[in-house]
C-alpha cells in the first residue's frame, strides 16, 4: 500500500493515531515534507468531499475526517512548515465566528468544517465574539474573509454593527464579509451591505470559492 | 371510550431515562453562565467548578424542588374573561416559532419580511379561533429595533387579542419590562400574579448549557409566576447524542435543571416540562423539524413529563417545507398527531412552516381546523344503548317508502354535531361544486377567511390613561442602548439600578 492509500485508509476511519504515526514517520525518515503530506491530505479531503456531493456518505463521515486531519495539521504539519521557513500553501483564510449576544455554534462549526474540508484555513473563533475580537483577528492573520453567523433574530444585529466598525476604522474594503444563519437572508445581507450570504454549510463553501474567485 | 394514549417507552426505560439523567445532572452538571444562578444552587447543596462553570446538581435537591412544582395552572387572557386550565391530562394548542418571513402571494416570491403590523394581524387571526388558545412575540418584526420589539409587542397584545400572551425568557430587563406593561394593562402586579397571562419560553443551549440571559428573565416569569415552558432543541446528531435515548437522557437532565432553578427562584412557580428537540438531516447538517423522529422523542417527552406529574409542552404543525405543497401537510399533521396522541398538554407553533422560520396566516386557520379534528379524536367512540342505536337501525332498515335514510331521522340530527366534525376549511364538494365556487385550494379558501377576520376586527379599547402610562413606558424603553442592557444583565463588568427592586448583581 502507498503512504497515500495507507494515509488515506486512515482519515477515512478517523484513526488520528494512525495518520499521526505516518506522518510522523514519513518526515522523520525524510519520505516526504511536511508540505507533500499536506497536499496528499488535501487531496484525500477532495475525495472524502467529493463522495458527500454525490450522497455516497453521510455529513459525520465528512466532518469526523476533517477533525482527523486538523488535529494533525496542528499538531505536526503546521509547526514542521513554520519551522522550515515556508508559507503554508491556502486557499484563503476565513475568520469566522457567532455574533456578539449568541451562544450557537454548530451552525457556523459546519461552515468552519466544511471550508476546512475544501482546503481554507478557518480561525473559527466561537460564539458570543465582538465585532472587534473578529476585526482583530483577521488583521493579524491577514484574513480575506470575515463570516459571521447568527441563530437568535435578536442577535442579527451585530452582523450590521462589525460591518459599520470596518467602515469606521476605514477598512471595510480589505475584507469581504458574509453572513449566514437560520434568520438571515439575501434581503438581510443587502440591508446590512455585507458581501454574501448562505443558507447552509455547502453554499458557504460555493459563496466563499466565487468571492475568491476559484474555479 | 377515549383514545389512548400513544406510547414509546416502557415503565422501565422511563425509569432508565430518568436515571440516566439524574446521572449526567450529578456527575457531569450543567454549564450555568450566570454568577448568581450558580450561587442559589451552590447555597442549595449543589457542587461549582469554578473553573468550568458547571453545576453538579445532587438528586436530593432535583427531588425536593420537584416537589413544589404544580400539576396545574390557569392562564389568562386581559380582561380574564378568556382564560383555560394548563395540566397533565388535556391537550391545548398555541402558536410560536421565529418567523421572520410571512407568506405574501402578492410578491414575486411569495413571503416578504415580517413588519410589525405583521404582528397585530397575527395576534388578531389567533383571537379569532377556536382552539388556538394563546399567540406570543411569534413573528419577528423588521421595522422595530430589537432591543424594544418586547414592549412593542405588548402594546399590540393590549389591543388585539383576549387570549394570553408569551415571549422568550430574553433577560431580566425585557421580562420585567413585559411584566411592568401588562401589569398596568391588567390592573396592577398582584392581579397579573393571581391570574398570570405571560407565558415564557426558557431554552436550554444543548448540551448541557444554560445561558446568563434565559436564567436571568426565568427569575423574573418565576418570581411573577408567569408559567414558563423548559424546553432545550437539542438536536440529534449535533448537539445532542443521534440516538433517541441519548436525547431523551440529555434534554431531560436540562429541562429538569431548568425546573429545579426555577422552583430556587419562587418554590411553586408554573413550569411546563417542555420540548423543541428534533433532528440533524444527515446529508446537509440542517435541522429537520417535520422528521418523523421529532414526533418519537416528542412523545417520549409527553411520558417523562407525566412521569414527574409536569403538564408538558412539545412540537407540532411544523413542516420543514418551504412552500404549501404535500410535504407541508403531511409534516404538521404528522407532528401535531404524534404530540396530541401522545398526551402533550401545550402543543406549539400554529400558523408556522419552513422549519418556523416563515409565518402563514392561513396555516393558522388551517392548524386551527386541524386542532378541531384532533379534540374529535379525543372524543374517542361513545358506546351506549342509544348511541348503538338499534330502533333507528330497524327502522330505517325495514322503511319501504323509497328515499328512506338516515338522514331524516331524530338519531342523526341529535348526534351529528357531537359526532362529526364540521370542517371549515377542508373542502368536500364534488368537482363540479367546486369549480363553480373557484377550484379554491385549502390556502385560498384559508385566505379568504383571513382577509374577513381582519376586515372584521375592532381593536379593544384602552382608557386614554392606560394608554399614556404604555406610552411613557415605551419612551423610557426606547431611550436604553445596548450597553445598559448588557450591564443589567450583568454581562459587562459594570452595574446599573432597575427602577423596579430586582437586585442585579455583577458578574466578576
Amino acid at each position: 500500500m502507498s503512504l497515500k492509500e495507507k494515509m488515506k485508509e486512515t482519515i477515512i476511519e478517523w484513526d488520528e493515531d494512525g495518520l499521526r504515526e505516518l506522518c510522523k514517520s514519513a518526515i522523520e525518515s525524510k519520505k516526504a515534507s511536511a508540505a507533500e503530506l499536506l497536499s496528499i491530505i488535501g487531496d484525500v479531503m477532495r475525495f472524502i468531499g467529493d463522495q458527500f456531493e454525490n450522497e455516497e456518505i453521510f455529513l459525520p463521515d465528512l466532518i469526523g475526517s476533517a477533525d482527523t486531519v486538523k488535529t494533525i495539521i496542528d499538531e505536526i504539519l503546521d509547526p514542521a512548515i513554520r519551522a522550515s521557513g515556508q508559507e503554508k500553501e491556502t486557499k484563503g483564510k476565513v475568520v469566522l465566528g457567532t455574533v456578539e449576544s449568541d451562544v450557537h455554534s454548530i451552525g457556523k462549526d459546519l461552515v468552519g468544517s466544511f471550508l476546512f474540508s475544501n482546503g481554507f484555513e478557518v480561525y473559527n473563533l466561537g460564539v458570543d465574539v465582538p465585532a472587534s475580537v473578529f476585526i482583530n483577528k483577521a488583521e493579524e492573520v491577514g484574513a480575506q474573509i470575515i463570516a459571521m453567523s447568527s441563530l437568535l433574530t435578536m442577535s442579527m444585529d451585530f452582523q450590521r454593527k462589525l460591518i459599520k466598525e470596518l467602515e469606521n476604522r476605514g477598512i471595510r474594503n480589505k475584507y469581504k464579509v458574509i453572513v449566514g444563519g437560520s434568520p438571515t437572508s439575501e434581503e438581510w445581507r443587502d440591508e446590512i451591505g455585507a458581501d454574501g450570504w448562505a443558507d447552509d454549510a455547502i453554499e458557504a463553501v460555493s459563496l466563499v470559492n466565487k468571492i475568491l474567485n476559484i474555479k | 371510550m377515549k383514545i389512548n394514549k400513544l406510547e414509546v417507552l416502557s415503565k422501565d426505560e422511563i425509569e432508565t431515562i430518568h436515571s440516566a439523567s439524574i446521572k449526567l445532572l450529578e456527575k457531569v452538571g450543567i454549564k450555568i453562565d450566570a454568577e448568581d444562578c450558580r450561587k442559589m444552587l451552590q447555597d442549595n447543596g449543589a457542587e461549582v467548578d469554578k473553573n468550568s462553570n458547571f453545576v453538579k446538581f445532587p438528586e436530593i435537591l432535583i427531588k425536593e424542588q420537584l416537589k413544589h412544582v404544580p400539576d396545574s395552572f390557569k392562564l389568562y387572557g386581559r380582561d380574564g374573561s378568556f382564560n383555560f386550565e394548563v395540566n397533565t391530562h388535556s391537550t391545548q394548542f398555541g402558536t410560536i416559532g421565529t418567523p421572520v418571513r410571512i407568506y405574501d402571494p402578492s410578491k414575486k416570491k411569495g413571503y416578504r419580511k415580517v413588519v410589525l403590523s405583521d404582528n397585530i394581524k397575527q395576534i388578531r387571526i389567533v383571537d379569532s379561533t377556536d382552539h388556538i388558545m394563546a399567540s406570543h412575540i411569534d413573528v419577528w418584526p423588521s421595522d422595530v429595533n430589537f432591543l424594544t420589539v418586547h414592549t412593542e409587542c405588548i402594546y399590540v397584545w393590549a389591543k388585539n387579542t383576549r387570549k394570553p400572551y408569551g415571549s422568550g425568557c430574553y433577560g431580566r430587563v425585557a421580562s420585567k419590562d413585559m411584566i411592568d406593561m401588562m401589569s398596568i394593562i391588567v390592573g396592577g402586579e398582584n392581579e397579573l400574579i393571581k391570574r398570570p397571562r405571560l407565558i415564557g419560553f426558557m431554552n436550554p443551549t444543548s448540551p448541557l448549557h444554560l445561558p446568563t440571559l434565559m436564567t436571568n428573565g426565568l427569575e423574573v416569569f418565576a418570581k411573577y409566576k408567569q408559567p414558563t415552558i423548559v424546553a432545550p432543541e437539542a438536536l440529534a446528531g449535533t448537539s445532542a447524542p443521534v440516538t433517541m435515548a441519548g436525547l431523551l437522557a440529555q434534554t431531560n437532565a436540562e429541562i429538569l435543571a431548568g425546573i429545579v432553578v426555577a422552583q430556587l427562584f419562587n418554590p411553586g412557580a408554573p413550569v411546563f416540562f417542555g420540548t423543541v428537540s428534533h433532528i440533524t438531516d444527515m446529508r446537509s447538517g440542517n435541522s429537520a423539524i417535520g422528521s418523523v423522529e421529532t414526533g418519537l422523542m416528542t412523545a417520549g417527552i409527553a411520558q417523562l413529563a407525566r412521569y414527574y406529574n409536569i403538564p408538558s409542552r412539545g412540537l407540532g404543525a411544523v413542516t420543514d417545507s418551504k412552500c404549501f405543497d404535500i410535504q407541508n401537510g403531511l409534516e404538521r399533521y404528522q407532528t401535531l398527531m404524534f404530540a396530541a396522541l401522545a398526551g402533550i398538554n401545550y402543543i406549539t407553533c400554529a400558523g408556522t412552516y419552513e422549519a418556523t422560520l416563515a409565518e402563514a396566516l392561513e396555516l393558522i386557520l388551517i392548524d386551527d381546523e386541524i386542532a378541531g379534528m384532533i379534540n374529535r379524536a379525543f372524543n374517542g367512540i361513545n358506546v351506549d344503548e342509544d348511541s348503538l342505536g338499534l330502533d333507528v337501525i330497524e327502522k330505517v332498515a325495514i322503511e319501504t317508502k323509497p328515499g328512506a335514510t338516515f338522514l331524516s331521522e331524530k338519531h342523526t340530527r341529535k348526534y351529528m354535531k357531537k359526532e362529526l366534525y364540521i370542517p371549515k376549511l377542508v373542502n368536500r364538494n364534488r368537482r363540479t361544486t367546486w369549480r363553480k365556487k373557484g377550484e379554491k385550494d385549502i390556502i385560498n379558501s384559508a385566505n379568504e377567511k383571513v382577509d374577513e377576520i381582519l376586515k372584521n376586527f375592532t381593536e379593544f379599547e384602552i382608557s386614554p390613561n392606560m394608554d399614556r402610562e404604555l406610552k411613557e413606558f415605551m419612551k423610557m424603553a426606547e431611550g436604553r442602548t445596548y450597553d445598559y442592557f448588557r450591564k443589567a444583565e450583568g454581562i459587562s463588568a459594570d452595574s446599573v439600578t432597575l427602577p423596579d427592586g430586582i437586585e442585579i448583581r455583577e458578574d466578576k
